[in-house]
């Protein structure tokens, strides 16, 4: 057992050394502190109130960043976490990146095998230089790749970007807000949001109109597999209520005629799609 | 016309004036002592914007005070609401009376200081008493209880630790202690665990920390002094570090010598000049041990209620008794 009061004694030398250290308070208004020119603070990704990430992967903030650093990653429209961006490191980045910021066309990566295998390559490159290469024609140049694959594989919108010199991010970006699909799913997946306010607004009736129109259950698929049905209350569109979201597009507000309506035309689309 | 007795009277109304003129300072001097040492242990500036160094911070705290507004209860007793703080400052700037500033230097040696000292600072807990009653607050009642009992408890071996002391000298006057310092040295020496005794004891006694449930800022409100604000309060807060002073001024004459420089040399300084020297010595003391009490606060935590009162029945009384008894035998056997 230590000696009675040896605590107190020692606690009692730490102020008294303590007294006599270096003080930490900076003065503020009078003394600021040093911050190097290019610091522009450390990333975070904030939360709304709910606990969510307010981030939209809209690829902003890395089309901006001068060093093109930042890499990310998201959630599709089925849960699956898939990459956005880049999945190389930022070493085999770094040469595109200062090739494309001295407004010269981008080398090849490094290791071109990892990205040029599985995607028809000539074909891509086609479709860019049919459009001459403008930015303003990305949406376009999608269309063209989706069709071909039924969704946009992601080598693919890297070669776009590559040939095309536009940043990356720029590419991802377009894509994955344009409501592309950027995942090979099978069918349609069809969202009826199940918000408070979708609900409210009439969204189970929406539900069971489409459970019957397509002879399944929320969270089964059509014996074709050409949809499948779910009920979420994620899909954001709380000013259009009722809502809903076919593969990455979505529709409101809805009656159930609408929502008929939009679901046989995609029907016919998909029919049409098999047959050629 | 008896001119000595006219004389007597003027003395001690000067005497007593200058001492309530001196609280003011001492507590504005402690209070800017405890924001700049408790800031260095924090290892902060503290407080820098005020005067030279922020000299001034506590100054015009004390008048900031004075400015703001002074509100009473509903409900509360106004004329004892009132009164409390005068109680509560009157007992401590009272205890002055007897406090020996210098050889020559007290406004009143009593035969009977030391009883006189220990009487009137426990007129404090009637003031808090009345100070929590008076409020009309359920807060304020039970903090003015809890402050009861804790300076109730402590008070028993306050003074016990100081009997001891008190055969070992064989008087009950400040001065003669002193003197009788003099002669056979610190009574630090003479009495050990009494001055342990006396210094945890004090500290409870006044409040401070480690003891300071009374208050207890961080936790609770602020015991009886809730519903006061303004001035009043002011009194309360001032009262507290005036208490602190004294009791520092008293442990430094009761076991440190007072008003005596540390060495016999020089042995006998008469007239002013004496009185001035021991001034300085005394005041040197009294703010070391001021200067202790704000470092035990940068340092230590609060004890519990139970730990407190654990402590003053279970180890101090004991002890305090022991010890006198010891000092007594010691007394007889050595006929010291």
């Amino acid at each position: 057992m230590p000696f009675p009061g040896s605590g107190i004694a020692k606690g009692m030398a730490t102020t008294f050394r303590n007294f006599f250290a270096p003080k930490v308070t900076r003065q503020y208004p009078e003394v600021r502190p040093e911050i190097p020119d290019r610091w522009r603070g450390r990333l975070d990704l904030i939360y709304d109130p709910f606990g969510e990430h307010k981030c939209e992967v809209c690829f902003q903030c890395a089309q901006v960043c001068p060093v093109e650093a930042i890499d990310m990653s998201g959630f599709d429209s089925e849960g699956n976490r898939i990459r956005f961006g880049m999945p190389e490191i930022y070493d085999e980045r770094k040469d595109a990146n200062a090739y494309r910021r001295a407004g010269l066309p981008a080398r090849p990566m490094r290791n071109p095998a990892r990205w040029d295998e599985e995607i028809d390559t000539p074909f891509v490159d086609g479709v860019v230089d049919g459009y001459g290469g403008r930015p303003e024609a990305l949406i376009a140049i999608f269309r063209a790749i989706g069709d071909r694959y039924g969704y946009l594989p992601e080598r693919a919108l890297r070669r776009v970007s590559d040939r095309m010199s536009i940043h990356w991010a720029q590419v991802f970006g377009a894509a994955g807000l344009g409501g592309f699909r950027l995942l090979p799913t099978e069918g349609h997946l069809v969202t009826v949001c199940d918000c408070a306010s979708c609900r409210f607004a009439g969204g189970d009736r929406l539900l069971n109109a489409l459970e019957e129109e397509l002879g399944i259950r929320a969270g089964e698929t059509t014996a074709d597999g050409r949809f499948s049905l779910e009920a979420r209350p994620d899909v954001g569109a709380g000013a259009i209520s009722p809502a809903m979201r076919i593969d990455t597009l979505v529709y409101g507000p809805l009656t159930v005629d609408k929502a008929l309506h939009i679901v046989g035309q995609r029907r016919a689309t998909a029919s049409a799609a098999s047959r050629a | 016309m008896d001119w000595e007795l006219l004389l007597g009277i003027g003395r001690f109304v000067l005497a007593t004036t200058l001492l309530l003129l001196l609280t003011v300072p001492t507590a504005f001097v402690i209070i800017q002592m405890e924001l700049k040492v408790i800031a260095g242990m924090n290892l902060r500036i503290g407080p820098n914007r005020i005067g030279p160094s922020g000299l001034f911070q506590s100054t015009i705290h004390g008048f900031k005070v004075l400015a703001k507004e002074d509100t009473v209860p509903d409900q509360a007793d106004r004329s004892t609401f009132t009164l409390a703080p005068w109680m509560v400052y009157m007992a401590a700037a009272m205890s002055m009376l007897v406090m020996p500033f210098a050889p020559g230097a007290i406004a009143a040696d009593f035969n009977i200081g030391i009883v006189y000292f220990f009487a009137v600072l426990g007129l404090s807990v009637v003031g808090l008493l009345v100070a929590g009653w008076a409020s009309y607050n359920k807060y304020s009642l039970l903090g003015g209880l809890r402050s009861a009992a804790q300076m109730v408890s402590y008070e028993i071996p306050l003074t016990l630790s100081i009997v001891g002391a008190v055969v070992l000298a064989g008087t009950l006057s400040f001065s003669e202690l002193i003197a009788w310092q003099r002669e056979h040295g610190w009574l630090l020496i003479w009495q050990p665990i009494g001055l342990g005794i006396f210094y945890v004891a004090s500290l409870a006694e006044i409040n401070r920390t480690p003891f300071d449930m009374v208050e207890a800022d961080s936790e609770l409100v602020a015991g009886p002094f809730t519903e006061y604000s303004g001035m009043r309060f002011g009194f309360f807060f001032f009262a507290e570090y005036v208490a602190l002073f004294i009791m520092s001024g008293i442990l430094a004459s009761l076991f440190f010598g007072g008003y005596l420089a540390p060495w016999p040399f020089p042995a006998q300084l008469d007239g002013f000049v004496g009185t001035l020297w021991g001034i300085l010595w005394f005041f040197l003391k009294t703010y070391i041990f001021v200067f202790v009490a704000v470092w035990l606060r940068a340092t230590l935590p609060r004890v519990r209620v139970d730990q407190l009162m654990g402590v003053a029945w279970k180890l101090l009384l004991p002890l305090a008794l022991v010890n006198l008894f010891v000092t007594a035998i010691a007394v007889v056997a050595f006929d010291l």
